[in-house]
């Protein structure tokens, strides 16, 4: 069976940091290939190509995976622009958590470090997420 | 060479634009996963996806984000942005393959802070499927120069 993180399984106060990924030329294409976004000539990585990166990577950290049934919402602020050849790794912190009857809702605080160890973008996600033992799409069905 | 960029004091509260039609599909969703390293079920296990409240697979939400920002730029002419500085955002509803989403986005405010160079605008944006339904809101922030220095 598959591990998997469920909301009881979180507890206020959890970091998480995730392994550093450099950003590159070819991020910036794709990205700008799937979103008809046209290329800046410059260097620059598109603004929310990282908040895009950050999202993989938070799945390649030690906690198994999250069983998230929704992204509800999220707030985002980009400190600084980053550039082809710059490398950024992910730390998410369990902010908040509310129980509901079809889950539980979790609020993350997320960073986006570069090289230097300074925050480039930072913001907050609102996910719920599934409890053990509900109907939920998850990495472990028991079928 | 003309800039046809539009500047700070050029963009008025209220505008409107309205973006052409985008259908996603099965590829989107594939080298969005592939791009962002987000395999989540949700995305990826048709099989697993047929039993779920959705039915199917369902787009990544950043997909939805990262497609609407693409066809803002289909829908009106590009600000003289200087940084795009952040966002508000909601995930209302699911976007399936085959969905056809739109972006309709208005001036919600403008900020000037006193710097000679620039200011910052905001955009409601509504992102809405083939039948009309929200599928994803939000607020967007973004510092655009002004013509003064241009």
């Amino acid at each position: 069976m598959t591990a998997a993180t469920y909301f009881e399984d979180v507890e206020i106060g959890d970091v998480e940091v995730g392994p550093a990924m450099t950003l590159t030329e070819a991020h910036a294409a794709l990205y700008r290939g799937l979103t008809s976004e046209s290329p800046d000539g410059s260097g620059g990585i598109p603004a929310l190509l990282p908040l895009v990166l950050a999202t993989g990577l938070a799945w390649r950290t030690p906690r198994p995976p999250l069983v998230v049934l929704a992204f509800m919402s999220f707030d985002w602020t980009i400190h600084r622009e980053l550039r082809v050849g710059e490398t950024i790794h992910g730390r998410a912190r369990a902010a908040l958590k509310r129980s509901m009857r079809e889950g539980g809702v979790l609020i993350e605080d997320h960073e986006l470090i570069d090289q230097n160890g300074d925050v480039a973008q930072s913001g907050r996600f609102v996910f719920l997420v599934a409890k053990r033992g509900t109907a939920r799409p998850d990495p472990a069905p028991t079928a | 060479m003309t800039d046809v960029r539009r500047y700070y004091e050029e963009i008025e509260v209220g505008e409107q634009y309205e973006s052409p039609g985008r259908t996603v599909t099965e590829t989107d969703i594939v080298l969005f996963a592939g791009l962002s390293g987000d395999y989540n079920v949700l995305h990826t296990d048709a099989e697993l996806m047929k039993t779920s409240i959705f039915g199917e697979r369902i787009a990544h939400g950043l997909l939805g984000l990262a497609i609407q920002s693409g066809l803002l730029t289909r829908a009106t002419k590009a600000y003289a942005t200087v940084a795009f500085v952040g966002l508000r955002w909601k995930f209302k509803g699911p976007i399936k393959i085959g969905d056809t989403v739109r972006l309709r986005a208005r001036v919600l405010a403008k900020r000037d802070d006193g710097k000679p160079d620039r200011g910052l605008i905001t955009l409601q944006r509504t992102v809405v499927n083939q039948r009309d339904e929200v599928v994803q809101e939000g607020e967007t922030d973004e510092l655009v120069e002004k013509r003064a220095l241009a």
